[in-house]
């Protein structure tokens, strides 16, 4: 057995840790992230492919029925218009359940605990993972959107109602990441995952404001969507597009025109995100705390 | 292996600077009255102490359940003792938990690679986790990936290796930062004999280097031929700690194996022949499938003195071995048990390929 000498030349001082300031940390797990999403575009892909067969199919299939009673709602708008915000939140829908399942992938491969005996900062770790997520679901609503240009549909309030609109996504998006963490934490299943995650997509989507107008709807579902965040997701982003309040669900007057169908949708994404947030926080704490379970 | 006398240059001598403990001969682990109790009520550790000194290749050795992984994780912070003090390289695992990651490598049970990235970035994300320098990346992922003996398959996908291939590339991202301790939670278990003779010869290797090696192991064998000295745990507690040469003594003597043809009865009828042996007064005596083993200072001397009364006994010798005793045989002095797993086919211990 060698003892390591005095006089071995290896360089200690310069050894030391250099990249752990709480952004190093972000920044290393946002680009392990990301790698992985480049890595298996299947996910991507995904996630994009059915909200691009509702789209298209939907506009096609739809499109001439459904254009009267949206129109009875908006005047003048076609149905690609109407459909695209929902489409843009279907996707945010759809991209965040990966995020709970990237989490159980961790778990699964040991990856999870690996990274919990690295000294980077945990709160960072899963801050670097939202990011590149949310990054990721920026880019598939931005694809959406151009999609929908070339089908037809008019963002009224042009370029910077895009961003608008990518904005409202990522803010609806971030309840749903932090529900299917929690999903992920809790199940610590792949398929248990998917399967609660995916279960909740539809009936979350249909018994909303994104397809028809609510006044379309039969009056259980009128209900139901007063109480689901998707109609405050797509009716803000609805609004942006087209540039009026079309917020069905909660009348309020503090602006002028357009802000009052998307502020009101915004503040209740923000609640959610809070509330879900902050469950999926406690999950991820408790989950990765040496404290004896 | 080719590469080594440029390895030994410095390629992987651990950083000692940054353990607390750099003085020559300083403790990697102290261990005080340690103990682990699950909340359902499960003590996975009762009162365990123990020190490791700096640079020693030390093996925790125990059946499946015993308490190694509970043990190995409060040491890597991943479980907080519910009493006692550990100290792992000089910093208290309860309010100093961060700087027992950055100078520790941990190599859990399960091999944890992330099978989306190449060898290559699997090292790159540990060298990036760990704060390795910018400037010292590149160089050091080429470094151990030569270690490991991963160059060739450096870009392919790590979901795509066999798993030993897996295994050496776990334990290449647990080295990045040079750490001068080192924890591997039964790092064989599951691998064929090729692939473990390779991953002992990249232990022995940080080892010689200076790295502090603490190895949990279900392998005696394993324990037999990497360790400097060996704790023993079951059911959570120590029970015998020493060189493997020390732990062999203890067993006293050598053992005499018979094999003998006929059933339960027949050995029964030859233990006790055995017992009640006149050179044999202070032997361990014990069934085995196969006939009875005889643990004696004098076995050697009066073996076949014993064939003989067996023969007048009228039981059939098949066959018998004597033989210097094994951490088996440790074992089953120390629990009066065979330890419960397979044995591991070492084939050519101690080779490389």
């Amino acid at each position: 057995m060698s003892t390591p000498g005095a006089d071995e030349g290896v360089a200690k001082t310069e050894d030391a840790r250099s990249g752990n300031s709480f952004f190093g940390d972000v920044w290393v797990n946002f680009k392990r992230w990301n790698l992985k999403a480049v890595r298996n575009p299947f996910v991507l892909v995904v996630s994009l492919v059915q909200p691009i067969i509702f789209l298209v199919l939907f506009t096609e299939v739809f499109g001439n029925v459904a254009g009267g009673a949206v129109n009875q709602g908006i005047p003048g708008i076609s149905y690609e218009t109407y459909l695209v915000p929902a489409i843009a939140i279907q996707v945010a829908l759809a991209a965040a359940i990966t995020s709970g399942i990237g989490l159980v992938n961790d778990i699964e491969n040991g990856m999870f605990e690996k990274v919990l005996v690295t000294p980077m900062n945990r709160t960072a770790v899963f801050v670097g993972k939202t990011a590149a997520e949310v990054f990721r679901i920026a880019i598939q609503i931005a694809i959406i959107l151009g999609l929908g240009l070339f089908l037809g549909a008019e963002v009224v309030t042009g370029f910077v109602g895009a961003i608008g609109i990518i904005a409202v996504g990522i803010l609806f998006s971030l309840w749903f990441v932090a529900f299917s963490n929690a999903l992920a934490i809790l199940t610590r299943d792949q398929e248990s995952t998917i399967i609660g995650a995916n279960l909740l997509q539809f009936p979350l989507l249909f018994l909303s404001s994104a397809f028809l107008p609510l006044a379309a709807l039969p009056g259980w579902i009128q209900t139901f969507a007063r109480i689901n965040p998707v109609t405050y997701g797509v009716d803000a982003a609805r609004s942006l597009m087209v540039d009026q309040d079309v917020m069905t669900v909660i009348e309020v007057s503090w602006f002028a025109g357009t802000l009052n169908g998307v502020v009101p949708g915004v503040l209740v994404l923000i609640g959610l995100d809070l509330l879900f947030g902050g469950i999926a926080v406690y999950l991820l704490s408790r989950a990765s705390s040496s404290d004896v379970q | 292996m080719e590469n080594q006398s440029e390895l030994s240059k410095d390629g992987h001598r651990p950083d000692i600077d940054r353990a607390k403990t750099h003085s020559g001969e300083g403790r990697a682990i102290e261990v005080d009255d340690l103990e682990l109790v699950y909340s359902d009520g499960t003590a996975a550790i009762q009162g365990v102490d123990m020190q490791v000194p700096e640079g020693e290749f030390f093996g925790f050795l125990g059946p499946n359940g015993a308490g190694k992984t509970t043990t190995i994780k409060v040491f890597a912070t991943l479980l907080s003792p519910t009493s006692g003090t550990v100290r792992v390289n000089g910093f208290d695992v309860r309010t100093e938990a961060r700087k027992i990651r950055q100078t520790i490598g941990y190599m859990a049970q399960e091999t944890s690679i992330d099978p989306e990235l190449t060898a290559e970035e699997n090292i790159k994300f540990a060298c990036e986790a760990y704060g390795v320098p910018r400037g010292q990346r590149a160089e050091r992922v080429s470094e151990l990936l030569s270690l490991v003996d991963l160059v060739d398959v450096a870009d392919k996908r790590a979901e795509e290796f066999s798993g030993g291939m897996k295994k050496r590339l776990d334990a290449a991202t647990a080295l990045v930062h040079r750490p001068p301790l080192v924890f591997l939670d039964e790092p064989t278990t599951g691998l064929d004999p090729k692939a473990r003779n390779r991953l002992w010869e990249y232990f022995r290797r940080i080892n010689d280097l200076g790295t502090t090696i603490f190895l949990t192991t279900q392998y005696l064998e394993e324990a037999d031929q990497l360790c400097d000295r060996l704790a023993v745990i079951l059911d959570g507690q120590i029970v015998a700690e020493g060189s493997p040469a020390d732990l062999k003594r203890e067993v006293g003597g050598e053992v005499l194996d018979v094999e003998l043809e006929g059933g339960p009865e027949v050995r029964a009828e030859a233990a006790r022949i055995a017992r009640e042996f006149d050179a044999f007064a202070d032997a361990k005596v014990a069934e085995t499938e196969e006939g009875i083993s005889v643990t004696a200072q004098t076995a050697r001397q009066y073996g076949t003195d014993l064939m003989v009364a067996f023969r007048d006994a009228e039981l059939t010798v098949t066959g018998f071995n004597i033989r210097t005793p094994t951490l088996d045989d440790v074992f089953l002095a120390i629990t009066g048990e065979e330890l419960d797993t397979e044995k591991m086919d070492t084939g050519q211990t101690g080779a490389s390929e």
